[in-house]
Order: C-alpha cells, then structure tokens, then sequence
C-alpha cells in the first residue's frame, strides 16, 4: 500500500580546487625596436599617456600600488624606479608572453614604449607644454557597477602580522537569500588592496568549508581549499581578483546560479607591509532575473602526482594532457603553481595538427598569479589535445625557493609543496543528440583521464563511480567505488556511494555492510543512515529502517523525505499514531508533498476504518 | 647616550622640544661634522650625538613599500644594538612634513629617533642611492659599510621568504669590534633616492 521514497542514494562529489597560484613576466632585457623616440621627451606629452593608461588603476589612493602615480610630481618621484622596473618588465604586471591569442585587459607595455620612459629619465624628466597633458582618466569611485543588491562582509577581521613570510587567509561569506539568485556580476573587495597580492573565491553550495573553520565567522588559514560538492554541479566561473581588476558583467546568459544556503569562500594571498594590519573583505553582489542559459564549467588539469622535485634540480618537468571529448569555446584560463614553478605553458593541438599557445609565462611568479581571460573565445574543437608543460626549479639560484639549502619537494596542498594545475574555463557547444549535459560528458572524461593517470589516487575513482552512477552505469560504476574503498576502506563518503550502487543493482546485503561502514567512520552521517534505511526496509526489516530514519530526522529534521520514509515504516509498525505525526511534520516542511500526502490519506482512512 | 636620548625625545612631538645639540664636537676622526635635521628643524650633527660610538644611518622613505616591510627588522637590529650604537632613520625626501614621518615611525612602531636630510648631505657622506639602504660608521667616523641591510630582496618583486645574509648586522658587530671584518658593500634594492632631488 504504501511506498518508501525510492529517490536515488545520495553521494558526494568531491573536488579539490586549488586557489592559489602566481606569474610573473621575462626580465631580461629586450631588444627595444627601433627608435621612434622624439628628441625631447616630455611628461605631458609623452609619459603621461603610458601612466594614465597603464598605471594610474592601481596607482591612486584606496587602490593596490604603494604610492600614487598621476602627477608629474608624483611620476618624477619615482622617475627612476619606474625606468627600472618597467625595463625589467616587473610592472605593470603582465606575467605572459605576448602571442597569437589576445587576453582581453592586456596590460603590457611595448617595447618602444619602455625605451621612451628611460629616455625622460635620462633627459631629466622634463615635464613640457601644459597644453599637451591629456585629461586624467576617471575612476569610479567605490562599487565599480553601482550599488550591489546585496553586499556581504567578512563576519571578523583577519590581523596580518607586520612581518613574516606571505599568509594565506580563507573567510567564509554565507549568502543570505531564501532563494535561488542568478547573478551577473561580483566585485571582490578584498580588504586593504595593498596587502592582498589575490584572491580567488569559491562557490561552496554545501557549507563544507564551516567544518574547517574553528570559530564561526574567523575563517581559516591555508593556500588551497577543498570543496565538496553533493550534486553534479560543477564549478562554472572564475571569480578572481588581482590588482587592478575592474568588475564587470558575465556575458550574456553566463549568469552564476547561486542557491539558499551557499557559501562564498574567500582565499586570500597577503603580504606583511611592516606594520599589523587588520584585513576584512567584503563582496558585492549584482543580481538579474534572467537565468543562465549556456553553462560553462571550469576543466581542471593537473599533474601533483608527479611533483617530486629532487632539492638542487633546476629543471623538473611535469606534464598533463587531456583530448576533449566534445567541441568547447575556451573562454579563460588559470595556471597555478607554488613557489618554485619556473615555465609555465598550455598549448591546444587541434585536429587537423594546427597548434596554439594558450599561455606561456615564462618566469613564473607565485605573487602575480592570475585568471587570464581570452579577448575573443578560442574555439577547440572535439578531439584537440591540450597540453600543460610546466618546470620547477629547486635550485640554490632560485631567489623564491622557500627551502635554504634546498629541499626535496613534493607536489600537496601546503604552500611548501609544489602543484601543477591548469583551470580552463570552457563552454561546451551544443552538439549532443542525446540531449544529455555536455559538462558531464566532459567530466567523464575528465575522471577517466583522472584514473589511467593516477590510479592509486582516492578521488580519481571516487568521482569516476559518480559520473559513472549518474548515468546508470551501475557495473563499471561499483568497480571504482570499490577500487575507492580498497584504497580508504573507512571511506565514509565512498562506502555510502558504493552501498548505493549495490542497492541499485539489487545487492542488499553488500549495500547494507557498505552502509553501516560509512556510519561506523562518520556515525552522524544523514545520507548513510537515510539510505540504510531505505535498504533495510526494502528487506521488509521495518523495526531497523525506522531506527535509521529516526536517526537522519535528529540530524536533518527539516528533511521531507526523512520524515516521509520513517512515517512509513512506523506504519509498518504499526505505530500509527507516530506516523502521522510525521507525515505532518514532512507536510509541514512542504505542503506540495505528493507522496506525504497520499500516503497520510491512506492511513487516514486505516485509522478511521480501525484495526484489522 | 644624552644626547641620544634627546634625539628619540624628538620623534614624539608631545614631548617638549629637546636642547640643542652642539654642532661638530671635538671627536676623534676624519669625517666634517655633517648636519641633518630634527623632525623640529633643529640642525643636529649625528656624530656629536654619538660622542664616539658607532653611527648607523637607515635611509627611509614614508612610501617606498620596501623599505616599510623592513621596519620591523630596523626595530629589532635597533633594539639589539641599543646603548652600544647610535641608529637614526633618515628621510631624505625634502617635501616629506615632519608630521607625516612621526606618523610614519607610529604606524610602523619606529622607537628609533629619525631625522630629516634634505640637502642629501648625510646621503652623499654614506654614499647610498636607495631606500632601503644603511650606511655604518665606526668610532672614528669611518664609513665602514654603505648598502643593503640583507640579501630578503634579489630585485624588484623577487624576495626570499627570508634573509640567508644580514649585512647590517655583521657591519655593526664590525663597527663595534674591530677583530670582525666589515662585509663587502652590495647594493640594496627599493626606491631611488635620486628621484627625490
């Protein structure tokens, strides 16, 4: 008569998102072109342009740069350290060589343009006609796109210290909606400009970064952050800061889908300026009523496995590569590496052998790290392999080798070990006939890719199990959930997805010795017990599956489906008054609860009618 | 040490203003009395102030973002060497207030006494071009060591996580005994002083 919620086991997908990473530009010195320069070279005229344009953003009060560049008094202060720095190419920051694709907000100076700087300070830097200074660019003020609709603030702030090595600080932003917001557009304001190098913000959709932090609203240390995630609902958008960085729309139709109860999770790269000081993001939100229509989704390559860097070797190399499985629009890309990283590059071979360079930095700086964006999409069709090369040097030579004498090296999470990661920012074309998401056709392949590369790595079978459950595969699906579990027998996470295979293939028993693993690691696990639950009553062992549902409804009350299945097998029970309560609380929690609600009529007239 | 005393008594502008220092004292050595500036405009000779202890001259500027990251090793070689030496923080830039450096020392917790040099006299007697750079000069007036503090910084944005070099300290240790060799002067890197004229 009446039925258990046959929803499908829940699992977890987890996925590691680095969020650190740095660049940095070629400093030897160029061959500087031919020489265009005029004889006498002015502020007004010709040094004015190159900062307006290049340097006042972030050289002005409230933003990054350390002093204010938009006078001639100003620029001439500092006359000789801008010749210096932009001879080596350390400012403005511009970490990637210049190539055949273009970044959109290229901020690189030309050579001519570097040589006309030395030749004002040579000449000593004359200021010239006043006529001939341009207007200085404006700044807005404050949010960049007005008013957020909603604006969130770090709850406490974070004191960094005056002096010591760089600190990496995570604050966690709730975002308070009741419901689902699409989002156009997010301006990170990271706190002081000038202490935070960057900072990279991730979706948590599930709180999992609250379990990290010690107090509620103190955030927590760290260079890189795991998210993990219960559904297929892979990350879409870069939300990256760096010096400089103006907010701006997401293209049309790209907009950020943001759900009750998600949590943005701030990670920051500081700087100790010599003084405490006390750091304390806020982030403004900018909402739209128009759904997303087009999902793109952010394709992690990497290749940490490989990171063991023998102390003293000047060139360790690493590589990754990946054949897409579908046509994508590439639309950003984001190299990441630690401290030691050296050359870094990512290149696309397409199908019919044509090569592009999709970045290469070739001096690699930890500090100026950054999401590059493509002025115009790169199309990749199906079957083009991308590339990433990327070499370490641990050598004594390498000014920012953390280890004094040098140490070996093995790739981690911790800002003493090394990574090798590429987040490319892609948008599947759709092509598929069988109307199924591109992004998980391409995540499969991913996990895939994941497992013949890594296959004593835990979550490389663990996320391929996932995909693979998600399409029904149930058979090839149970092979990596056990050579998950092989690998972390207490795997609560991974006993549960495999319990859940097993149930979906029939095989109770195995399901419920999987099951009672994962509570046995995690006894507060809700999906264990509501799925242990679910197995047990399907084996018509009702005292037991109450006993499991009683627990998820302590842990998730205001879980509808919890309270629906233990109202059900308390009728088994025959404890009939108890159900009820239950299926009004379940109907409480959502009165459109079909199954809730048939299933109280159905014992509604059973009590009416008594007992049999 | 009085007049030393007198000299930190000015960094604090609630404290009355000290006495005068005597201009060019009859110390034994080479160096002509050099005159720098109180942050009251007093002229004072920091080799009289010394009265024949080593002078250790720290060239700051108020934004320069490198040598601000440095303040806290300033303090402590400061701290370490305090009696024994005479350290001074100088500002060469001329259009620098006198209030802005005292918030300047404050922000960064400075408790070593800071003077002005605007006519770059002190700059050309320690030989430095950058901020920050350090010059050391030992009881008899000789400039001993000009140049960086550590080796932190290789070149504009490329620093170690921490110094394996400590110049400034090893040139005081050889101002104060004269059994320890000074180091070799190497430049420093930060902000030119030379844009300031």
């Amino acid at each position: 008569m009446k039925q258990l919620n046959p929803r499908s086991p829940r699992s977890v997908i987890l996925v590691a998102c680095a969020l650190l990473a740095v660049s940095f530009w070629s400093a030897e010195l160029r061959g500087l072109g031919p020489d265009t320069t005029p004889a006498k070279v002015t502020f007004n005229r010709d040094i004015a342009p190159i900062v307006y344009q290049y340097c006042a953003a972030c050289h002005r009060p409230g933003e990054a740069g350390p002093f204010r560049l938009l006078t001639y008094q100003d620029v001439k202060s500092h006359g000789r350290q801008i010749m210096a720095v932009t001879h080596t190419r350390f400012m403005p920051p511009w970490p990637p060589e210049p190539g055949e694709l273009k970044f959109a907000d290229e901020r690189r100076l030309s050579d001519q343009q570097i040589a006309t700087i030395k030749a004002w300070v040579d000449q000593g830097m004359l200021e010239g006609k006043a006529a001939d200074l341009p207007p200085r660019p404006k700044f807005v003020e404050g949010w960049q796109l007005g008013q957020p609709d909603l604006i969130l603030q770090a709850e406490k702030p974070y004191t960094l210290p005056a002096t010591g090595g760089d600190q990496y600080w995570n604050f966690i932003l709730p975002v308070p909606i009741s419901e689902t917001k699409w989002v156009r557009a997010v301006e990170i304001r990271p706190g002081d400009k000038r202490l935070v190098h960057h900072a990279n913000m991730l979706v948590d959709r599930n709180q999992s970064a609250r379990r990290i932090e010690k107090d509620r609203g103190s955030g927590f240390g760290g260079m890189e952050v795991r998210i993990e995630s219960e559904v297929f609902d892979p990350d879409s958008h870069f939300l990256f800061w760096k010096p400089g960085t103006v907010a701006s729309d997401e293209p049309d139709g790209m907009a950020l889908r943001l759900d009750k109860g998600t949590d943005l999770v701030l990670n920051t790269h500081l700087q100790p300026s010599g003084k405490p000081e006390a750091i304390q993001p806020s982030v403004g939100l900018y909402f739209t009523d128009k759904p997303a229509t087009v999902h793109p989704m952010l394709l992690e390559m990497q290749n940490d496995g490989a990171l063991d860097i023998p102390a003293g070797v000047k060139d360790f190399v690493v590589t990754d590569e990946f054949k897409l499985p579908i046509d994508v629009d590439l639309m950003g890309i984001y190299p990441h590496a630690h401290y030691i990283g050296k050359d870094i590059l990512a290149t696309a071979e397409l199908p019919d052998g044509t090569k592009q360079t999709l970045i290469h930095i070739k001096r690699w700086d930890l500090s100026w790290q950054a999401v590059y964006r493509y002025a115009e999409p790169v199309a990749l069709p199906k079957n083009t392999t991308i590339t990433m090369r990327y070499s370490y040097d641990n050598s004594e030579e390498n000014t920012t080798n953390p280890n004094h004498p040098p140490a070996r090296v093995l790739g981690g999470n911790r800002s003493s070990d090394e990574m090798a990661h590429l987040w490319l920012q892609v948008l599947p074309k759709d092509g598929s006939s069988s109307g199924e998401d591109p992004r998980m056709v391409l995540q499969e392949a991913w996990a895939r890719h994941e497992v013949e590369k890594a296959p004593s790595i835990f979550e490389a079978h663990y996320n391929l199990g996932e995909m693979l459950q998600r399409r029904g595969e149930m058979d090839e699906a149970i092979v990596q959930f056990q050579a998950a579990t092989s690998i972390r027998p207490n795997d609560p996470v991974a006993n549960n997805a495999l319990g859940g295979a097993l149930l979906a293939k029939g095989d109770v028993d195995g399901a419920v010795q999987h099951f009672n693993l994962a509570l046995k690691s995690q006894p507060d696990y809700f999906d264990a017990h509501y799925n242990l639950g679910n197995a047990l009553a399907s084996q018509g062992k009702f005292q037991g599956a109450a006993e499991q549902f009683g627990e998820a409804v302590r842990l998730q009350p205001g879980d509808v489906n919890a309270q629906t299945n233990l109202a059900t097998a308390l009728v088994q029970l025959g404890r009939l008054s108890e159900a009820k309560a239950h299926y009004e609380i379940a109907l409480k929690i959502d009165p459109k609860f079909e199954l809730a609600r048939d299933n109280l009529q159905q014992l509604q007239q059973l009590m009416r009618e008594g007992p049999h | 040490m009085l007049a030393a005393t007198l000299l930190h008594a000015a960094v604090s502008p609630e404290v009355s203003s000290p006495a005068p220092v005597q201009a060019g004292g009859p110390v034994s050595g080479t160096s002509k009395s050099v005159s720098a500036q109180d942050l009251s405009g007093k002229s004072v000779d920091v080799f009289a102030v010394a009265a024949g202890k080593p002078v250790v001259l720290i060239f700051l500027r108020t934004d320069c973002p490198i040598s601000n990251r440095y303040a806290p090793t300033i303090e402590a070689l400061g701290q370490k060497y305090s009696g024994a030496a005479v350290m001074l923080l100088v500002y060469p830039d001329k259009a620098e207030t006198s209030a802005n450096i005292n918030k300047h020392l404050q922000e960064y917790g400075y408790t070593i006494a800071a003077v002005k040099d605007t006519q770059h006299a002190l700059v050309k007697l320690s030989k430095v071009e950058m901020t920050p750079e350090v010059a050391v000069f030992n009881g008899k007036r000789e400039l001993i060591y000009h140049g960086r503090i550590d080796n932190w910084y290789k070149e504009f944005g490329r620093a170690r996580s921490a110094p394996t070099t400590h110049e400034l300290d090893d040139a005081i240790r050889a101002a104060l005994n004269s059994h320890h060799p000074a180091p070799a002067s190497v430049s420093g890197v930060g902000c030119y002083i030379s844009d300031l004229q």
